[in-house]
């Protein structure tokens, strides 16, 4: 790097004593960065800080697009087809990551080692596809943990009732066949359900991938041939028939997706929720919220195997393959994931994805009995987090499965008849692309 | 040296001919072109792979499909039939209104005003099981006391669906029919009151026969609207669940966009039209039978 180093990032890498690239003056003067971000008044914060790396190298960003990451990926997909990915930096997601392996430049050979190894290991390696590193990962890493009404493990009639029901303890459940029994024994349709789940899309697919893993099984074979047909997979959408049987759950749960869950815990209508990180300010906001100040967050319980549920994804930036100029492109993409960027999204209640953050922002909740508790939870769940299976395909496998698993939920087929049908037409899918 | 010239009946349609071709022909015979490949849009390579008939007939054999394509024939069926009398009946009330029938036409469009974007938000809310008006409706009204699964039941989600696309686009015919309430001529119906027919004779042998072209005209344009119906259906169920709401659009749409199999999505779009031309087809016939019999067409 030539010239003087900016005074922020000065600071940054001696008064804090972190790795990160340093930014030169002007050393970008004169290049013209166009950006696809994802939209969001949650990610302006950080979209403000693109303003300092102008200053300091003398680029000019223009943003051209902001959309969701579903808008994202169909506009990802027709600039494929018609050839126009000049722009430089994209907003990605993990899970949608695998479908573009050539829109997207290999980060290594135009970030430092020493940058790299500041993130956490399983995201680095969830963002290596194909051997390429197609992104770094931003303070928006996501698993689910358990998000539940304390009140109702404090009352001792409840206590008693369900201990002469099941012959165990009531408290928060640690499996999910605990979770089953506890979601049935709360339920009181049609004013209070025990649980609801996400019933469509992707949304149902990873819940369900989740719970396959947990109870020993995998979605793919090595060589990508469907594995879900199993009896792990099996036990996993036995899971959601039951409790959509026994009226635990919203009979609209299979219309349901991230904001009717969210929304739904936060009328006080919902005993357990397994949700995200973004939700715990929310759920705990009495302005938002009629279970906050009850809300109690655990680790994700564990399957059949005694594996936890832990389907994972991140946001990253990546450059695309035919940016003029990929290095100045890497400069503002290293910018917006660095430490100071990482501290100012999580502030606001994201993970990191950087080791150090992590530290800092356990340090920074030490204080706050609900934010160490929902930090806490969800640190315990992200050791043995996993991201999506690494195919292509995975957005498509799950367009074929998705309704399959809702018909079973619904009573239209049975369990070993849905997963038999998913899977004979993700094997026809894969056979069509010559996955095998 | 002399220049060759063009004839000026070519200059003159020429601008015509490159907007035709540029808007219409060259996008229509490169997607059906496409319907004959693999194309996948993230891998522009397969534009160029010719796989023949496969797309056609993998939807052709595919139940799915054909279960979508029933479902839009259901619907059009359904949605234009109600629509038609409602419309009838709301056009018919209308022009019996002596004071502030104006603004009553306007107040009739404003339904058709709104995005159906919008309007689709609208019904799902309106119908969402825990939150939702109607459940929230029938359970303080005592008519019930569980959570009716309105978008999530195949029949009633097809209700729910057919409710929000009739409230939308009943004042397409009510407008069309009221037109032609207008323009009736009061003879016939002078006569048929001296002769002494009764009020549901006039109207059943004078009014509707002279109606029909314009119930017909309104039929054609909204089988075209509802049979590529896509924005209403998306955002209240997209299809699901399990496949119980899916129509040709909503299939086609996430095949082409989300899976981005637009080869596929091109054949099974062209399969498609074919529902489209059948109903118009069958609607102008109907309209030129109609014509004939009072004596307007050939």
């Amino acid at each position: 790097m030539k010239g003087r180093v900016t005074s922020s990032a000065l600071a940054l890498a001696t008064g804090l004593g972190f790795a990160t690239a340093a930014l030169a003056d002007g050393e970008f003067a004169g290049v013209a960065i166009e950006a696809k971000l994802i939209g969001g008044q949650q990610y302006e914060a950080l979209y403000g800080r693109i303003a300092e790396w102008e200053k300091a190298t003398g680029a000019k960003v223009s943003i051209i697009s902001q959309k969701n990451h579903f808008e994202l990926d169909k506009e990802y997909k027709a600039d494929i087809a018609a050839g126009t990915t000049a722009w430089c930096v994209g907003s990605n997601h993990s899970s949608f990551a695998p479908q573009y392996p050539d829109l997207f430049t290999d980060l290594t050979p135009l970030v430092a080692a020493d940058t790299v190894a500041g993130f956490v290991p399983a995201n680095i390696a969830a963002a290596t596809i194909g051997g390429k590193l197609t992104m770094l990962p931003r303070a928006q890493f996501d698993v689910s943990a358990l998000y539940y009404q304390k009140s109702l493990y404090t009352d001792p009639a409840k206590a008693e009732a369900f201990k002469a029901k099941f012959g165990y303890d009531l408290a928060p459940p640690e499996t999910w066949d605990q979770f089953r029994d506890q979601a049935m024994f709360f339920a009181a349709p049609p004013n209070f359900y025990g649980t609801q789940y996400a019933g469509k899309d992707e949304a149902i697919n990873g819940r369900f991938y989740e719970l396959v893993v947990a109870n020993g099984g995998k979605m793919f074979n090595d060589d990508f041939t469907p594995a879900f047909n199993s009896p792990a997979g099996k036990e996993a959408l036995q899971w959601f028939v039951d409790l959509y049987k026994a009226g635990a759950v919203p009979p609209g749960t299979t219309n349901y997706l991230w904001d009717d869950l969210g929304n739904g815990f936060a009328s006080g209508t919902i005993a357990l929720n397994l949700d995200w990180p973004g939700w715990s300010g929310f759920f705990n906001d009495p302005a938002a919220s009629k279970v906050a100040s009850n809300v109690g967050v655990a680790p994700a319980p564990k399957g059949s195997a005694g594996v936890r549920t832990g389907w994972s994804g991140f946001h990253g930036f990546s450059v695309t393959e035919a940016c003029a100029n990929k290095e100045a492109a890497a400069s503002l993409v290293d910018f917006l994931t660095n430490e100071d960027s990482q501290k100012l999204e999580s502030a606001a209640g994201p993970l990191p994805s950087r080791t150090a953050v992590w530290d800092y922002v356990l340090e920074q909740a030490k204080d706050d009995p609900y934010k160490s508790e929902v930090l806490a939870a969800f640190q315990e769940t992200a050791k043995t987090a996993f991201p999506v299976p690494p195919t292509p395909y995975w957005i498509e496998a799950g367009n074929l499965i998705f309704p399959e698993l809702q018909a079973a939920i619904l009573g239209d087929k049975t369990v070993d008849q849905a997963l038999q049908d998913a899977s004979d037409a993700v094997d026809g899918l894969m056979k069509e692309n010559g996955v095998y | 040296m002399t220049r060759n010239r063009l004839p000026p009946w070519l200059v003159l349609l020429l601008p015509a001919v490159i907007i035709i071709l540029a808007v219409v022909a060259i996008p229509l015979v490169l997607s059906l072109y496409s319907s004959f490949t693999p194309y996948h849009l993230t891998r522009p390579d397969t534009l160029w792979k010719w796989t023949g008939s496969f797309n056609y007939i993998k939807a052709a054999t595919d139940p799915n499909f054909w279960k979508a394509f029933g479902r839009t024939v259901l619907l059009l069926t359904i949605a234009l039939n109600a629509e038609m009398l409602l419309g009838l009946g709301l056009a018919l009330m209308v022009s019996k209104v002596t004071h502030g029938q104006r603004a009553l036409r306007t107040a009739m469009m404003f339904p058709m005003m709104f995005s159906p974007i919008l309007v689709g938000f609208q019904f799902k809310f309106i119908f969402n099981d825990n939150v939702g008006l109607v459940n929230n409706a029938l359970q303080s009204l005592g008519l019930t006391d569980v959570a009716i699964p309105w978008l999530v039941d195949g029949n009633l989600a097809m209700f729910a669906i057919i409710f929000a696309e009739v409230w939308t686009s009943t004042s397409v015919f009510a407008i069309l029919i009221l037109a032609g309430l207008f323009a009736l001529p009061q003879d016939p119906l002078e006569a048929a009151k001296v002769d002494g027919c009764t009020p549901w004779q006039s109207f059943r042998f004078v009014t509707l026969p002279f109606l029909m072209p314009f119930i017909y005209i309104a039929m054609a344009i909204r089988s075209l609207d509802v049979a590529r119906a896509y924005d209403i259906v998306q955002v209240m169920t997209n299809g699901g669940p399990a496949r119980r709401t899916e129509l040709l659009w909503t299939l086609i749409g996430r095949t082409g966009y989300v899976d981005a199999r637009m080869g596929y999505a091109n054949a099974m779009g062209y399969i498609a039209i074919l529902l489209s031309i059948g109903f118009t087809v069958y609607f102008f016939l109907k309209l030129q039978t109609a014509r004939r019999e009072l004596g307007m067409g050939d």
